[in-house]
């Protein structure tokens, strides 16, 4: 009896070990197959061009060479591309910030005629499909006289980050009574005064969050960039990367080592700001 | 008066912090929307327009080219979508598996990295890969495959160029239904797993009858946000093959960029963003109602 007992449990035991196991090895597995475009590009970045169309390929470099990063490096152009759209993207997220936690704090504290109609209309927008907006843009800013400046990238980013920003935010603030920011008026503050002591520094976390996502759309973002901007003075990273692929269709390790140098500041920024970007892709499609 | 300024004290306070965030969203959505609208019943090119009624969609209807990107962007949505809920649930499932929680912050991290790429990027890193001596071809030889004489070129056959940049989307944009099915797992009470454990039921029937349904809402909400997003998708397709070879993988985004920027046939491309729109509103509107019964 009891040898029959610990025979079960000894097979339960061995049952869960090699289940954990099998989920180590289907992960192990998922990270190397996952990692190969990734570790391909790495490996291409600092190979001459002559290694990289090779049957069978090699993942380690005969030769390894810097030569496509410091062809970036040398290149005031280029260094120019990666300065408009760190600029670019700051621009945005601040004022997606900003703008975003006015009428967020609106929605999360008034009860207002129109309150479903404006939430609707902000949920609305984030299924716009974007081209539909490059004609008439294009007309516009062409009239405004705004055609081919960052300006016009700032603004026009707002129609997909802002609505995002006033979700989060919003959601988020409805979390935080507003007995606090009733206490801090009664003490004598404004009502702005109140919100800038109580309601901004306790939601840092989700002015991380949506800023960091916010950054990234407009980082990465391609189409209104294409349609907008016309001289190299003006390009982002995405364009430029377009550029080298059909102007230098067998530089292949310059391209790699700029698409490393496009990624790196968002990847960087993820390893330490992971729990937060976590948070604002969750709360970005879950709460609005 | 002062009656009135109280009865409405709400409203001007509200407005009053929302009034910026709206006139630009008006003035960047809702006034080019109906600019389209108008620039749908006119033969334009910038310089002149001239009405033609309902002459742009009778000649959108008759687009064998038209309707291949339409059908080409529901292929590359559809597949893109499912192989995005199999990949993200399975990868969610593994992560929310009893293991090493350093190792598990590690591994969700890694897996998010394609999440953080430019499509442009991500699609210039398979543009290279999938080339002839590319080393998707280059794996395929060395495991005995394919003839090393006759190398498959991915994105300049026909047969292959849509679905090579649908497998790029899948890579690029799995992470996010990743770690929002983990979220979702993670919220699933545990006491449903203990009742069904002591009852003795199996992991499948476990998975099947409580992880499946208390994932629903979750599975539904990203489904419908993918499905609308993938299906205006421009960047992966417009850099990887612009569309071709012989528009065997254009779709929508890429078609009325092209009737409109390249062709400089601004009231045809009006008319094709419309048709796209009107679909896309109508996905829009189930995640819409789903999205506003959470909010109240």
């Amino acid at each position: 009896m009891a040898r029959v007992a610990s025979q079960g449990y000894f097979t339960q035991q061995g049952r869960r070990t090699l289940f954990n196991a099998m989920v180590y090895a289907l992960l192990i597995l998922a990270i190397i197959i996952m990692c190969i475009p990734i570790a391909w590009m790495l490996t291409v970045s600092v190979r001459p061009n002559l290694e990289v169309m090779q049957i069978p390929p090699s993942w380690i470099p005969k030769v390894f060479t810097l030569e496509g990063y410091t062809k970036i490096f040398d290149s005031p152009r280029y260094l120019l591309v990666f300065f408009n759209t760190f600029v670019i993207s700051l621009g945005v997220t601040i004022l997606s910030l900003f703008l975003g936690a006015m009428a967020a704090y609106a929605l999360a504290r008034f009860n207002f005629l129109g309150h479903r109609a404006v939430l609707m209309f902000l949920i609305t927008t984030q299924m716009f499909p974007l081209v539909l907006l490059c004609i008439p843009y294009f007309r516009i800013f062409i009239t405004l006289g705004l055609y081919d400046t960052r300006t016009a990238l700032v603004v026009v980013y707002l129609t997909f980050t802002l609505p995002f920003c006033v979700l989060m935010l919003r959601s988020y603030f409805l979390n935080i009574p507003r007995d606090i920011e009733e206490a801090a008026m009664v003490d004598g503050c404004t009502r702005i005064g109140a919100i800038f002591r109580t309601l901004v520094p306790m939601s840092w976390p989700a002015f991380i969050g949506a800023g960091l996502y916010t950054f990234l759309l407009a980082w990465n973002e391609f189409l209104f960039a294409v349609i907008l901007i016309e001289s190299w003075a003006n390009r982002v990273l995405t364009m430029a990367i377009y550029s080298l692929l059909a102007e230098f269709v067998t530089d292949w390790n310059t391209m790699m080592a700029f698409s490393v140098l496009a990624s790196l500041p968002l990847v960087m920024a993820f390893i330490f700001l992971q729990k937060f970007m976590v948070q604002g892709m969750t709360a970005g499609a879950l709460t609005s | 008066m002062a009656s009135i300024r109280d009865k409405y004290r709400d409203e001007l306070l509200a407005y009053s912090f929302l009034w910026p965030s709206l006139l630009i969203l008006v003035a960047l959505l809702i006034y080019p929307l109906i600019d389209v609208v108008r620039l749908s019943f006119y033969d334009s090119n910038l310089q002149r327009e001239t009405f033609v009624g309902l002459g742009n969609y009778q000649a959108l209807l008759n687009d064998p080219l038209f309707w291949s990107a339409f059908l080409n962007t529901v292929l590359f949505t559809a597949g893109s979508v499912i192989l995005h809920l199999v990949i993200g649930l399975g990868l969610a499932l593994l992560l929310n598996a009893p293991i090493n929680y350093g190792f598990r912050t590690f591994a969700r991290g890694v897996l998010i990295v394609p999440w953080l790429l430019a499509p442009t990027v991500a699609g210039m890193i398979w543009v290279l890969m999938l080339a002839p001596f590319g080393i998707v071809n280059g794996f395929l030889t060395t495991l005995g495959i394919l003839d090393p004489n006759a190398p498959i070129s991915w994105l300049g056959d026909t047969s292959t160029a849509l679905g090579s940049v649908t497998a790029m989307n899948v890579w690029r944009a799995f992470p996010f239904f990743m770690v929002m099915l983990l979220a979702g797992l993670q919220a699933v009470p545990q006491h449903l797993y203990e009742a069904a454990e002591i009852d003795g039921a199996s992991m499948l029937r476990q998975f099947w009858h409580i992880t499946l349904p208390q994932l629903r809402s979750v599975i539904t909400t990203i489904v419908l946000l993918d499905s609308i997003w993938t299906f205006r998708a421009f960047d992966p397709v417009y850099v990887m093959t612009g569309g071709g070879p012989a528009h065997a993988s254009e779709v929508l985004a890429t078609a009325i960029y092209f009737d409109g920027f390249q062709k400089l046939k601004f009231g045809y491309a009006s008319a094709e963003a419309i048709v796209m729109f009107a679909v896309l509103f109508v996905v829009s509107a189930f995640y819409v109602r789903r999205a506003m019964s959470n909010v109240n």
